[in-house]
């Protein structure tokens, strides 16, 4: 009677414990989740040491649709999807020019909140960061 | 068909359908009869089990608890980084912020000696959430953290308690009780999508409780317990500290059913 009480306890246990679910979906998600319906004003960029402040002037944003639409100041239209490539988060996106031409580009997430957006993304050996906010 | 066939032909008919019917209430009762017999030899061999295992633990008393509960959440994040940020100030309170939990519990004597209570019940537990440190990225972001704490739980909490009776007033009418011991939480609830995406929260807390209790002439027992958290609810590097104070009165389940 012991060993069955004993062997219960250790099943309850391990049924309890042993509950996990993918890590990865729930990543993306709450990075989606946080980053649309959302204009995103671009505020700063940092190349190396090099920082510029678009604070209190004409800058680029760039809207992300729930319905996976994005569109941007440039006059960029297309779509967007969160990622997760080997371990970084980053924002795809398939877009045309107001010429039709397509242009497809990939940022990398460094931080998201609910009301900011760092991403980065590598030219040429540089990296720059972005660093955006939803309220101007 | 002749009309006397017909009456020997609905006679057989009945005759079979009375033995069937008797046949299967005789099957029915004889299953009744035999799981009355399983259950009772169930309940013979557990209480011998239950009797032989627990030989120490005697003069036992069911009682059901409930109560308010008042809770808080130490939280050290700044060694933990994620993809995430959350502002402090829109997540950060001081104090403690009410929950209520319900259950039951057993006291009695632990060889004949020691009074005792083994607690087992369900915690809606809310909390205040503060945090001891934070990180900044000027002039882009103010005090913020990696980590957003989430503030209600539903836990099953199992406790065993140490009951000193501490010699105030007529103890033959009122008992003050000093009781410690310690208590360990299990999360039943689901963590919030901040949450998921490391699986921030451990599965278990461990708590130590130390509290007052008063028992009216037997009618009824009021308590204040204070659980200081021993583990993090959080993995490392996270330190989450849960505190609570749990304010309750408990009564014989003999008196209410």
């Amino acid at each position: 009677m012991k060993k069955y009480f004993l062997y219960s306890l250790l099943a309850a246990f391990t049924l309890i414990s042993s509950c996990s679910k993918d890590t990865t979906l729930a990543e993306t998600s709450l990075a989606k989740k946080m980053i649309e319906e959302k204009v995103w004003f671009l505020d700063y960029s940092q190349t190396g040491t090099l920082t510029k402040t678009y604070i209190g002037k004409a800058t680029y944003y760039i809207n992300f649709l729930k319905n996976g639409d994005t569109q941007d100041s440039d006059g960029l239209n297309g779509i967007y999807s969160v990622e997760k490539i080997s371990g970084q988060l980053q924002i795809h996106v398939n877009a045309t020019t107001s010429n039709g031409n397509s242009i497809e580009y990939i940022y990398s997430i460094v931080s998201v909140g609910a009301s900011n957006l760092i991403l980065s993304y590598t030219l040429s050996g540089k990296t720059t960061q972005l660093y955006f906010a939803n309220k101007r | 068909m002749h009309p006397i066939s017909k009456v020997i032909v609905a006679a057989l008919f009945l005759t079979l359908l009375i033995q069937n019917t008797t046949f299967g209430q005789t099957k029915i009762s004889d299953k009744k009869q035999s799981t009355a017999e399983a259950t009772q030899k169930f309940k013979k061999s557990f209480t011998a089990s239950w009797n032989k295992t627990f030989i120490n633990f005697t003069d036992n008393n069911t009682y059901l608890l409930a109560g308010m509960s008042f809770s808080n959440q130490g939280i050290t994040a700044a060694g933990y980084n994620s993809s995430f940020n959350y502002n402090i100030s829109d997540n950060n309170a001081g104090g403690y912020k009410p929950g209520y939990f319900a259950g039951f519990r057993v006291d009695g004597l632990y060889k004949r000696k020691r009074n005792y209570s083994f607690q087992v019940s369900l915690n809606k537990i809310a909390t205040a959430n503060n945090y001891k440190d934070a990180k900044s990225l000027p002039p882009f972001l103010g005090s913020f953290s990696n980590f957003k704490a989430d503030d209600q739980f539903l836990n099953l909490n199992i406790a065993l308690h140490y009951k000193k009776l501490l010699a105030i007033s007529d103890t033959s009418k009122y008992q003050f009780y000093f009781v410690l011991g310690p208590s360990l939480d299990t999360r039943l609830s689901a963590q919030s999508a901040d949450n998921l995406v490391n699986n921030n929260y451990a599965r278990f807390l461990l708590r130590g409780d130390l509290g007052f209790e008063f028992e009216n002439k037997n009618f009824y027992t009021l308590f204040l317990h204070y659980k200081q958290g021993l583990t993090s609810f959080t993995k490392s590097p996270i330190k989450t500290n849960i505190n609570s104070f749990e304010l309750g009165m408990i009564f014989k389940a003999s008196d209410l059913f």
